[in-house]
């Protein structure tokens, strides 16, 4: 440039065109190598530009990455948040669910105490109670005893009763028996309708069980679904306390100290608590236990008393029964010694008219013989008869044999007379009067001879009767002679019957004898029977008693036990819970992220929980319903099952009016035959009485022993009841004491975690904040770093040009060089200086 | 009014008259010794009073069914001109005058089934006789043999 510039002046002094040329020349390449300095200068600063832009963008990124990570770590700090806000729930949950254990231990306490007490109670009034029963037992053996004997000589009398009916049941068995048979099946037509009747009420009554057990069925369902909407509003409350707490939990850090601190000492408290719940719970299963093998053998003692009480009331029945069978046997007695008389009486009066009937018979015997007699004669005469009637029938018909040919021989005379003419007149007259006379005698003849016909039939007809009446005559002889055989037959009965009434008599007279004894024994047993039932009533009222107050003790023993289990429970979960929660504030400070995640977890499973707390709602109402209709069902069936039984019932009853009408056709049977058999049968049930009454007795005896070896255990377990119970009295005192403490340790906590829970909220709140301006900042950032970027290309584009313009001046400046040297060459001429001052291009 | 004599007789159910004048006599039948090629209505002969006669069965001739023999039964012994011949019924017990005139022409059909034998019929006190036409029932017989 500075040569363009040295060319520009060597043309300033030319005198000629070129010379100017020359000069102007050099002066516009010194202008040019100028303008040239001057663009590198600009593309310098530009470039300087660009690069400084650059290095703006570079640092702004780098905020913009730090912002982003300050961003990063306050969204990281609103989760951790979050789980502490969980943490801090939880810790709160353990708390109240401790605080709530606590409540239910110490009502529990305070119900154990109250069960504890009337135990002991209990316990006592069992004592007196066993005490009175040992005195009844006793007294019921000796009965007992008394019963045996009276038994023996029962079952005596009613055995030598029972030999002396024997004889006289014989007779009368077969008819009875037949009648018995009958009434039997009928009897047993009945009792099977009468147990099918009682199988369809079992069956009534299984269906209205089923209906009950449905109704409750409905009803625990609907409890279930009371539960489920009472979880959906607890969820919904869980949910709102949720978000409070997440709204403080800013005081988390301070507090936690003093959490810890109340929450070791509470787990110290609780453990103590345990450890004296554990105690009472050994207690009070030891309790359950002897309480239980108290009411057990109490039990034994009442059931056997109730068979006592039942056997003795089925020997007074026994013993009732055997009464009435004994009047019954009496009264029967008495009928049979008038049967018997009435018997004597009516077989003299047979005696009697068989003989007389005997000779009726002789006498139409010896008739027979002369009715036979005359009809052999009247047949004799019978058949002469006959024989002469043919004779008669032979002349007649000669008779008509004669006429016959007197009228031919007329008739000729006629035909003769009528061709001898008028000569033969008078003739043909008498000729004519011979016909008539001999049709005349024709006629007569014809008469007689059906007359004989008839007379002929009449005489054979008379015959056959005749023969016939000679059978009849010999039939009836034959048949006097078996009535005489019969009657003969009837005499020889009527003997052996009067014999047979005697030794009736005599045996009438044992029974009334035998009767007499068994009723005065009957009187006795029934005496004895019915001092042994009272004894054993009251018995069985003492043990009825005594069996209520040992179920009594048995369920508070077992409410006693069952709380006292809950509580220890409930301890181990608080301990368990005190102890999560000693390791949660430890977590508190360093786990905030934890809190965080757990927070909005918490918020998930609440809706979900709601979610499905509503449909589990939805499913239990639907239940119900489904559950109404099949209870509706299951009434109506079990309405149509209780149509059937009466039905049934009816049907038995309709069994029973047949037995009913069966008995009274047996009533009807004969007098004696049913007499007898009411002897033997009133003797065969007294004799099963005295059999079941000398059962019973012994069952009564070995029932006496074994209630009083009960008795023995009782004395001994009601002592070791009252022992426990004073135990357990204690125990559940020192227990109280304990809670109250432990309580008062709980609420403390409680406050503590209260606060913490409002300062985490803050927290969270200011957490909120700082990630809001974070995202702002983060905003600002990149904006800046936009408009960096801007700038730096804007300054690279400059740098560009100003390159750009600096190579166009350089070319410029050669294209002048060249111009110049050109002009230099033409000057060169006229100049020497031209070549010299243009060096290059 | 003239009257003349006949001899009734029945054979089955229906009397018959035949004039007394061509009667010679009635006698009792007990059999007829048969003509050997005779025809199935001529009984057979009888001798009657020194004399064999033939013997038409009339129950055969007018084709009725045959009977057992009875008492009853009759040979009426007529003559025609020279000729002689019995007529075996069934009864003859009667000889009663006919008027001349009581005699009508029995109705075409009656003749035409009868076979010419019957010549009349004749009413009297109410019962209906047939007047036999002899010489016919006779003379064929007699043509025949």
């Amino acid at each position: 440039m500075a040569s363009n510039t040295a060319n520009g002046n060597g043309k300033r002094n030319g005198s000629t065109p070129a010379a100017t040329l020359a000069r102007s020349l050099r002066t516009s390449a010194g202008q040019a190598e100028r303008v040239e300095a001057l663009a590198a200068k600009i593309a310098q600063s530009g470039t300087q530009q660009a690069a400084a832009a650059d290095a703006a963008r570079a640092s702004v990124e780098d905020i913009v990455a730090s912002v982003e990570e300050t961003a990063t770590a306050s969204e990281e700090l609103a989760r951790t948040n979050t789980t502490v806000a969980g943490n801090t729930r939880d810790v709160l949950q353990g708390l109240e669910s401790t605080v709530a254990g606590l409540q239910e231990i110490t009502a529990s306490v305070a119900a154990v105490r109250k069960d504890t007490d009337s135990l002991a109670l209990a316990a006592d009034s069992t004592a007196t109670s066993l005490e009175q029963l040992g005195r009844s037992t006793k007294s019921t053996a000796a009965n007992a005893e008394e019963l045996s004997e009276t038994s023996a000589r029962l079952t005596s009398a009613a055995t030598e009763t029972s030999a002396s009916v024997a004889s006289a049941a014989l007779r009368g068995q077969e008819t009875a028996t037949m009648i018995e048979e009958v009434a039997t099946t009928v009897e047993q037509m009945a009792v099977t309708s009468a147990r099918l009747a009682g199988d369809s009420r079992l069956v009534g009554d299984r269906m209205v069980t089923v209906a009950s057990g449905l109704k409750e069925l409905g009803g625990s369902l609907e409890e279930v679904a009371a539960d489920a909407a009472e979880t959906a509003t607890s969820v919904e409350q869980s949910s709102a306390t949720a978000e409070e707490l997440a709204r403080s939990f800013r005081g988390v850090a301070e507090l936690a100290q003093n959490l810890t601190s109340a929450a070791t000492e509470s787990a110290s408290a609780l453990s103590e608590v345990a450890a004296s719940v554990e105690e009472v719970a050994a207690t009070a299963e030891k309790n359950a236990s002897v309480v239980e093998s108290n009411a057990s053998s109490i039990e034994q003692v009442a059931r056997s008393a109730q068979v006592v009480a039942q056997s003795a009331q089925e020997v007074s029945n026994l013993a009732s029964q055997n009464a009435a069978a004994t009047a019954q046997l009496e009264s029967s007695s008495r009928r049979i010694a008038g049967v018997v008389e009435t018997a004597r009486v009516t077989s003299e009066r047979v005696a009697v008219s068989a003989r007389a009937s005997g000779q009726t018979v002789g006498r139409t015997i010896a008739g027979f013989a002369k009715i036979r007699e005359a009809m052999g004669q009247g047949a004799t005469v019978m058949k002469d008869m006959g024989k002469r009637a043919e004779e008669i029938g032979d002349i007649v018909q000669a008779i008509n044999l004669i006429a016959d040919r007197t009228n031919l021989l007329s008739l000729n005379a006629s035909i003769e007379a009528a061709r001898a003419g008028e000569h033969g007149r008078g003739f043909a007259v008498i000729a004519e009067e011979v016909r008539a006379l001999a049709d005349r005698a024709a006629a007569a003849a014809t008469d007689v001879a059906k007359i004989v016909r008839s007379l002929q039939s009449v005489a054979r007809d008379a015959v056959s009767a005749n023969t016939d009446g000679l059978r009849l005559a010999d039939e009836g002889a034959q048949l006097s002679e078996d009535a005489r055989t019969g009657l003969q037959v009837i005499l020889e009965g009527v003997d052996q019957l009067a014999s047979s009434v005697k030794s009736i008599s005599a045996a009438t007279e044992e029974q009334v004898r035998g009767v007499q004894s068994v009723t005065a024994a009957t009187a006795r047993l029934e005496t004895e029977s019915r001092s042994i039932a009272r004894a054993s009533a009251e018995q069985t009222l003492a043990t009825s008693s005594l069996a209520r107050s040992g179920g009594e003790m048995r369920t508070m023993a077992k409410q006693t036990r069952d709380a006292t289990l809950e509580q220890a429970k409930a301890l181990r979960d608080m301990v368990k819970s005190n102890d999560q929660l000693t390791a949660n504030i430890d977590k508190v400070s360093r786990a905030t992220e934890e809190q965080a995640t757990s927070a909005a977890q918490l918020a998930r499973a609440v809706v979900q929980m709601r979610g499905a707390a509503q449909r589990t709602t939805t499913a239990m109402v639907a239940q119900l319903r489904t559950l109404t209709a099949m209870s509706t069902n299951v009434q109506e069936v079990s309405g149509s099952t209780q149509r059937t039984v009466t039905a049934i019932g009816e049907n038995a009853k309709g069994a029973a009016e047949i037995a009913k009408a069966m008995d009274a056709a047996r009533k009807q049977a004969m007098q004696a035959a049913r007499a007898v058999t009411e002897q033997a049968r009133a003797a065969k049930e007294i004799e099963a009485t005295a059999s079941d009454v000398a059962r019973l007795s012994a069952e009564v005896t070995s029932a006496s022993n074994e209630q009083a070896e009960a008795l023995g255990l009782l004395a001994t377990d009601a002592d070791s009841v009252r022992k426990v119970a004073k135990q357990s009295s204690r125990a559940v005192g020192e227990q109280s004491d304990a809670l109250s403490s432990l309580s008062s340790l709980a609420a403390r906590q409680s406050a503590a975690l209260q606060t913490i829970t409002r300062s985490t909220n803050e927290q969270a709140a200011a957490t909120d904040q700082i990630a809001q301006a974070m995202r702002a900042l983060r905003g600002q950032s990149r904006e800046m770093t936009g408009v960096l970027v801007g700038q730096a290309k804007s300054a690279a584009a400059t740098a560009a040009d100003v390159a750009t313009v600096a190579q166009e001046i350089a070319a410029l400046r050669a294209a002048n060089g060249e111009q110049a040297a050109m002009v230099s060459a033409m000057a060169g001429t006229d100049e020497d200086h031209a070549g010299t001052e243009d060096p290059r291009t | 009014m003239a009257t003349e004599l006949h001899v009734t007789f029945r054979v089955g159910t229906a009397d018959y008259a035949v004039p007394a004048a061509q009667v010679l006599h009635l006698e009792s039948y007990d059999s007829a010794t048969p003509v050997p090629g005779a025809p199935s209505y001529v009984a057979g002969l009888v001798q009657v009073r020194g004399r064999l006669v033939p013997v038409v069965d009339l129950r055969a001739r007018f084709g009725l069914a045959p009977v057992p023999h009875s008492i009853d039964h009759r040979v009426v012994v007529c003559q025609v001109g020279t000729r002689v011949a019995g007529l075996l019924v069934d009864s003859a017990r009667d000889v009663i005058r006919i008027e001349d005139g009581a005699f009508e022409k029995p109705p075409d059909l009656v003749e035409q089934q009868a076979g010419g034998f019957i010549k009349g019929i004749a009413t009297v006190t109410k019962k209906m006789f047939l007047l036999v036409d002899v010489p016919r029932i006779i003379g064929e017989e007699l043509s025949h043999g």
